[in-house]
């Protein structure tokens, strides 16, 4: 019963996939860690690596494209890029 | 000397550029195919299959075993008439496509055309001609066979559930086709207390599975008992499962990979590679054993009862395809830029959002590009 304090697990309820959906899209990416992995990282109960962090970063965002949104969720690289938009 | 000269200069005899010709055959069309498709045959190519579609809608088998070489420009023709041909109620196969051709089509998400039964099959691997997947690997349930980008058609065994098990499937036969030394793979599963194998390659390979359940002994049931792998690189120099390993090596059987599937971190199954061939799985092999009985256990701890078997086979199809897409244009980034994979997924994602696609997009329009580019200058070296 981990407060949705991490940004990543708030992201998830928000677009509403499921734990197991957003596993396909992080693996369909390209990710490595098993399901469990991914929801322990949800939960800050694992830390990943600034690429699988980006890699679930990239499957949320991908379904706030497909819900109309933009991107909310910042990738571990972002400062260096978006620095310019403000 | 001037023999071998001889053969080295026949090398240098002109290619045919292309080359096509029709042939009607039960209720078929082959269209067979030599030389090479590109920007200058692909209009010729086409407009054969516009007069038979229009003709006749009857399926049309591209027979490519002549078929040197084929750019994007060909995919472009076989794409859109394949969709046409399958609203019109027929098909469009690929029989017997080069390596080159097949891995465009397997890039491309194509690879689902290619004829999974060609009329004379020359794989004389593990299993013989059942592995091919005639009527025969089915006899021991019958009820249900899955297909899978390889073309392997898988037999079904006895099931508990079957979303689990098509998904288990498609796994064992990705597993299959994606190991260098697997000539057959299997899923055993603990069900009732008793480990059963749930999807097989072939029937050599499930009897394998049988052997080790009948003696009580074996590297699958030591993975699944235990929890961690086990790899018996040569069963003529292996001296644990004695029993188990006398019936293996009479079946033809030279090394076998047992990786375990954990749920819940505990041991559930294996998945189990095996091979004709002793020493035949390195530690690449291992790393890919591990991430498909990964694969295998996140579908166990993870499928939901509520969806279907092709809801969930379809899904884990998708996700692969895209994985090999996005893997590819990694491959291309990283070696064009010199950096790592990680840095290669990044300078892919950023593309993808300054353009606005998703990252998928973004790597198949990288490969499209690179992939027409390479085959034309090819074409033309």
């Amino acid at each position: 019963m981990s407060e949705p304090n991490s940004i990543l697990e708030g992201a998830r309820i928000e677009v509403g996939l499921t734990h197991s959906e957003l596993w396909f899209r992080y693996f369909a990416l390209g990710g490595m860690s098993t399901a469990l992995e991914v929801e322990a990282y949800l939960y800050d109960a694992l830390t990943p690596t600034d690429h699988d962090r980006d890699l679930v970063a990239t499957a949320l965002n991908e379904r706030f494209s497909e819900l109309g949104g933009d991107h909310p969720v910042a990738y571990t690289d972002d400062e260096d890029l978006d620095n310019t938009n403000l | 000397m001037a023999e071998y000269r001889a053969v080295d200069e026949s090398k240098d005899r002109p290619r045919i550029a292309f080359g096509v010709t029709t042939q009607y055959s039960g209720g078929q069309v082959v269209v067979a195919l030599r030389g090479e498709v590109d920007m200058l045959s692909a209009p010729t190519f086409a407009s054969v299959l516009d007069s038979l579609f229009e003709t006749s809608r009857r399926d049309i088998v591209v027979d490519a075993a002549e078929l040197d070489f084929m750019d994007a420009s060909g995919l472009r023709v076989i794409g859109p008439m394949s969709a046409r041909l399958r609203n019109a109620g027929g098909s469009l196969t690929i029989r017997s496509p080069s390596r080159l051709v097949r891995r465009l089509l397997d890039i491309t998400a194509m690879g689902d055309l290619i004829e999974r039964d060609p009329p004379d099959p020359k794989s004389p691997a593990l299993g013989g001609e059942q592995r091919t997947g005639d009527a025969s690997t089915a006899v021991i349930d019958g009820s249900l066979e899955t297909d899978t980008e390889d073309g392997v058609r898988l037999p079904a065994f006895p099931v508990g559930n079957d979303v689990i098990d098509a998904a288990l499937r498609l796994v064992t036969a990705l597993a299959r086709a994606t190991i260098g030394g697997a000539d057959g793979v299997s899923v055993s599963l603990t069900r009732h207390g008793k480990l059963t194998t749930v999807a097989a390659s072939d029937e050599t390979i499930a009897q394998m599975d049988r052997d080790q359940y009948a003696t009580g002994e074996g590297p699958c049931l030591s993975a699944a008992a235990e929890g961690h792998w086990f790899h018996a690189e040569s069963l003529a120099d292996e001296s644990r499962w004695p029993q188990f390993v006398s019936r293996a090596i009479k079946d033809g059987i030279a090394s076998v990979l047992a990786t375990p599937l954990m749920v819940s971190a505990r041991p559930v199954g294996s998945l189990n590679i095996y091979s004709n061939t002793d020493h035949a799985f390195g530690p690449r092999d291992q790393e890919l054993a591990a991430l498909f009985a990964s694969q295998a256990s996140s579908i166990l701890a993870e499928a939901r009862t509520d969806m279907t078997t092709d809801e969930v086979a379809g899904r884990l199809r998708e996700a692969l395809t895209t994985r090999q897409v996005i893997a590819h244009a990694e491959g291309v980034i990283m070696g064009r830029e010199g950096i790592s994979a990680d840095a290669a997924y990044a300078n892919l994602r950023q593309t993808a959002k300054r353009t606005g696609v998703d990252v998928r997009e973004s790597a198949a329009a990288l490969l499209t590009s690179v992939l027409s580019d390479n085959l034309i200058g090819q074409a033309r070296g």
